[in-house]
């Protein structure tokens, strides 16, 4: 908005509103528009046996349920490790810091590989899990697990600006007027944060529907109990029933829609309230 | 007593930034902590908010010791820089923060806000967020906000930094105003010294970690005792003089004959004169002066600020045959700096590169015994080396004063035709050899009153051990370890040594003059030292202390010449790598030089 009436030194509005519409439309749009249009060949019933198909229904259950329980986990986890990259000083924090990124370069499938290898019954922790009835590789568990590794950075990486912005001096004036530690995190630091940690939890999430490389390795793939949609459209695709598979696309796509625009309102109605409040 | 300091001190990584501080903060009054940036003022106040732990001493609010409570327990406002108010919260709640962790009642909870939005002057802004507010109104919301908890004592970290003048000026007033109204027990602490001015009861000076003074504003301007506090507060020109029984020399030119009376005859020795650019005066020649000249001089600039006119005049040594030294320690060494009132400047106008007559209606003396330094050595070359020393052109830089270069004459001929005993002035300084003792018995001897014997690699110390042959050397000593102490981040540490077979009756005694040495060195001088008592010989156990850790220094007080040489002679010979300092009063002499130190003179325009 800013930009209409203040042009930056930078000039050409134009000519970047041209282009970001052009690169829009023909990376993100006109493929999700054939995706729809691949779909719409189809009858309605058989749509609809497709989407409904039992194993697929699972295959929804299991896909979103591990992304959300996973961007979950990673939200904790995320707050903690950059909590710890931005308040402390120690040996090894640079070296910490470039880490958090090595999900984001790996390829999927290698860190499914990876995780693979250390949870199955014969790896090393895997071994030590077992010993507790604890399986990991090719359960549920080890799907959450993978996206957890998928979304780390986002959750870091959206919160670690956050709190650096929270200013030391907002704890210790929280401190002098009587507030124990606890009392400070949940009134100062958390309110300050929790926008940018949903942005986080919203975007580990959207990666964790779309996993697939890393989850197809730790996952088994049994239908019914640890198929992920991603690997099903998969399957579809070698059956060549593309039809099937932009269905089942078209279906993740709506879901995935749905709940992001509904992060994305909640977020916008927090701070709406926020302001209102000011009023 | 609402604060009481202890003695604090607090280290990080190893360096002092706050050093041996104790102060006292009466009831109801308004202390501004004044310093420059890394001057530990805001160390200090956080450590009397209990944000900061100390390592050593102790704090006191009300009567009470908070040294181990934490801040939550405490009970103090504190106001920062940055105001610090919680953005996602709006002024009620922010200002409700501490009575809501409370759990004070919603109704007690509302009267008490509206009281405090009374009291700043922000009545109706309970609704607002922080950011709708402009800077100087966030800054009123953290005030109120720190009052809300009725706390003992409101401390301000330089609460006005942010702003721009007008503002800073307007909330100033209102502070002042709040502060009077509760007679709520302040401390705030601020780079800015018109800021310390306009508000405090009584201002404490810090520099490198330590407090220097306290005393109420008009008071330190106009009779600092070091020289950090006379170029802090306010401009000063610090010259150079020369105190004789006739008065107060620049050069050969004495300033004041009436200040003979004030003196008790002692000998004449250098001083450090303050001289406030607005008592200086300006003439066309000297005869036309009002007050008592001591110079001639060059306009060399003039700044035109309003009411006031600023000029630099460069003094000519020549003219007069004044040997004015600026102790500036550089090359515009003898330049001062004089204000003018637009008054003064009429009736006597001046331009660029005009000669002028320098008069100066008031001098300063302060008490410091170091005055200048003088570098002695063989020739001229290697006394130009020994002033290139590392830590004694620090030493110097501090101290704001000038590193003199003399070639010494041959020992065998103790007073050389151009070495005058009234020329040896402030401290003598030597390079370390194994007949260093010669040396400095020979300057002594002659004048000198300081000798500090300098190895090549000394470098500015961690520890100062002071020690003294006998009391009657104590007051010089202790005078000289203060002033030095105030320019060095060292800790300070006097040694009491007795025999080893002393008696047991005779133990006590020595206990007392540690605690003498203490508080004396506490009162006179503002100055806290540990103390420790030691047995044996005292060159040894001297020696064995400096060699105990690398970055000390020895000052040493004599008050004999001959038990410099038999007591402490072998401490001079081997080869060191500390600064060590002697100090040498002749007994007797001692007792009238403490009077130069709250010596002031004070002269009519007439």
């Amino acid at each position: 908005m800013n930009a209409v009436r203040a042009p930056s030194i930078l000039p050409g509005f134009g000519m970047t509103l041209g282009f970001s519409t052009f690169f829009l439309c023909a990376i993100v749009l006109i493929p999700l528009a054939a995706l729809v249009m691949r779909t719409a060949t189809m009858g309605w019933e058989e749509f609809l046996a497709i989407v409904l198909d039992e194993r697929a229904v699972a295959s929804y259950r299991l896909s979103f349920g591990a992304a959300l329980l996973a961007a979950f986990i990673n939200s904790v986890f995320g707050f903690v490790v950059a909590w710890t990259l931005v308040r402390y000083e120690f040996p090894g924090r640079k070296l910490i810091d470039a880490f958090i990124d090595m999900p984001f370069a790996l390829p999927t499938a290698v860190s499914g590989i990876a995780l693979t290898a250390v949870f199955a019954e014969n790896g090393p922790l895997g071994q030590l899990l077992a010993a507790y009835g604890i399986r990991v590789a090719y359960t549920w568990v080890g799907i959450v697990v993978a996206l957890t590794l998928i979304g780390l950075p986002f959750v870091v990486r959206s919160v670690q600006p956050a709190l650096l912005e929270v200013q030391r001096d907002l704890e210790d004036a929280a401190e002098t007027l009587g507030a124990g530690r606890f009392y400070t995190f949940r009134r100062i630091i958390l309110p300050t944060v929790l926008p940018a940690l949903l942005t986080g939890f919203t975007m580990a999430f959207a990666r964790g529907v779309g996993e697939y490389g890393s989850v197809i390795f730790i996952a088994g793939n049994l239908p019914f109990e640890t198929e992920i949609t991603p690997l099903l459209i998969v399957i579809k695709l070698e059956e060549f029933d593309y039809a099937g598979a932009a269905a089942l696309g078209f279906i993740m796509l709506v879901i995935s829609f749905v709940m992001l625009l509904s992060i994305n309102l909640l977020q916008a109605w927090g701070r709406r309230r926020m302001v209102a409040a000011g009023r | 007593m609402s604060i009481t300091l202890d003695q604090v001190t607090k280290r990080y990584e190893g360096s002092t930034v706050v050093n041996d501080v104790s102060l006292e903060v009466g009831e109801g009054e308004f202390f501004v902590l004044l310093g420059p940036s890394g001057s530990g003022k805001s160390t200090l106040l956080r450590a009397i908010a209990g944000l900061t732990g100390v390592d050593h001493g102790r704090i006191a609010l009300h009567n009470q010791d908070v040294t181990h409570l934490s801040a939550r327990e405490r009970g103090v406002g504190l106001v920062f820089q940055n105001y610090a108010l919680f953005r996602h919260m709006t002024v009620a709640d922010n200002i409700e923060f501490a009575l809501r962790v409370r759990r004070m009642r919603r109704a007690e909870r509302i009267a008490r806000r509206k009281e405090l939005l009374r009291l700043v002057a922000l009545e109706g802004m309970d609704d607002r967020l922080p950011t709708q507010l402009s800077g100087g109104q966030q800054q009123r919301v953290a005030v109120a906000r720190a009052l809300a908890h009725k706390p003992q004592v409101l401390l301000l970290d330089e609460p006005f930094g942010a702003l721009d003048a007008k503002i800073r000026e307007e909330l100033r007033r209102t502070i002042r105003q709040v502060q009077r109204e509760l007679k709520i027990t302040t401390v705030l602490v601020t780079h800015d010294q018109e800021e310390a001015f306009a508000l405090a009861d009584r201002i404490g000076v810090m520099n490198l970690g330590r407090l220097l003074e306290t005393g109420r504003p008009d008071e330190l301007y106009a009779r600092p005792a070091t020289r950090f506090v006379a170029t802090f507060l306010g401009a000063a020109n610090l010259l150079l003089a020369r105190q004789t029984p006739q008065g107060i020399h620049f050069g050969a030119m004495p300033v004041n004959a009436r200040l003979a009376e004030r003196l008790d005859g002692g000998r004449s020795h250098e001083v450090v004169a303050v001289l406030r650019p607005e008592e200086i005066e300006l003439a066309p020649t000297r005869d036309t002066l009002k007050t008592n000249y001591i110079a001639q001089g060059v306009v060399e600039e003039t700044i035109f600020t309003g009411a006031l006119e600023r000029m630099r005049v460069r003094l000519d040594h020549g003219s007069t045959g004044a040997q004015l030294a600026a102790t500036d320690g550089n090359a515009g060494a003898s330049i001062i700096e004089v204000t003018r009132t637009q008054h003064e400047h009429r009736t006597f106008p001046v331009s660029l590169g005009q000669a002028v007559a320098i008069g100066v209606r008031r001098i300063h003396v302060l008490p410091t015994p170091l005055s200048s330094y003088t570098a002695w050595a063989p020739d001229a070359a290697a006394a130009a080396r020994l002033a290139e020393h590392p830590f004694l052109a620090e030493l110097a830089a501090r101290m704001k004063t000038r590193i003199a270069c003399r070639p010494e004459p041959a020992l065998d001929n103790p007073i050389d035709s151009d070495v005058q005993l009234d020329n040896i002035s402030g401290v003598a300084v030597i390079e370390a050899h194994p007949e260093a003792i010669d040396r400095i018995e020979w300057l002594l001897h002659n004048g000198a009153g300081e000798v500090m014997v300098l190895p090549p690699l000394a470098g500015a110390p961690h520890r100062v051990l002071i020690h003294w042959a006998d009391d009657s050397a104590r007051r010089s000593t202790l005078a000289v370890a203060a002033s030095l102490l105030r320019h060095v981040t060292a800790e300070a540490v006097y040694l009491g040594i007795l025999p080893q077979n002393v008696s047991d009756t005779q133990r006590p005694m020595g206990v007392r003059s540690l605690l003498d040495a203490r508080s004396e060195a506490q009162a006179v001088h503002g100055l806290d030292m540990r103390t420790e008592l030691r047995f044996g010989v005292a060159a040894e156990e001297l020696r064995r202390q400096l060699e105990d850790a690398p970055e000390q220094m020895l000052i040493l007080g004599i008050s004999d010449l001959d038990a410099l040489h038999e007591g402490y002679g072998p401490l001079f010979a081997g080869a060191t790598r500390h600064a060590m300092m002697v100090v040498y009063r002749p007994a007797g002499e001692a007792a009238g030089q403490q009077l130069i130190g709250e010596e002031r003179l004070a002269m009519s325009e007439s």
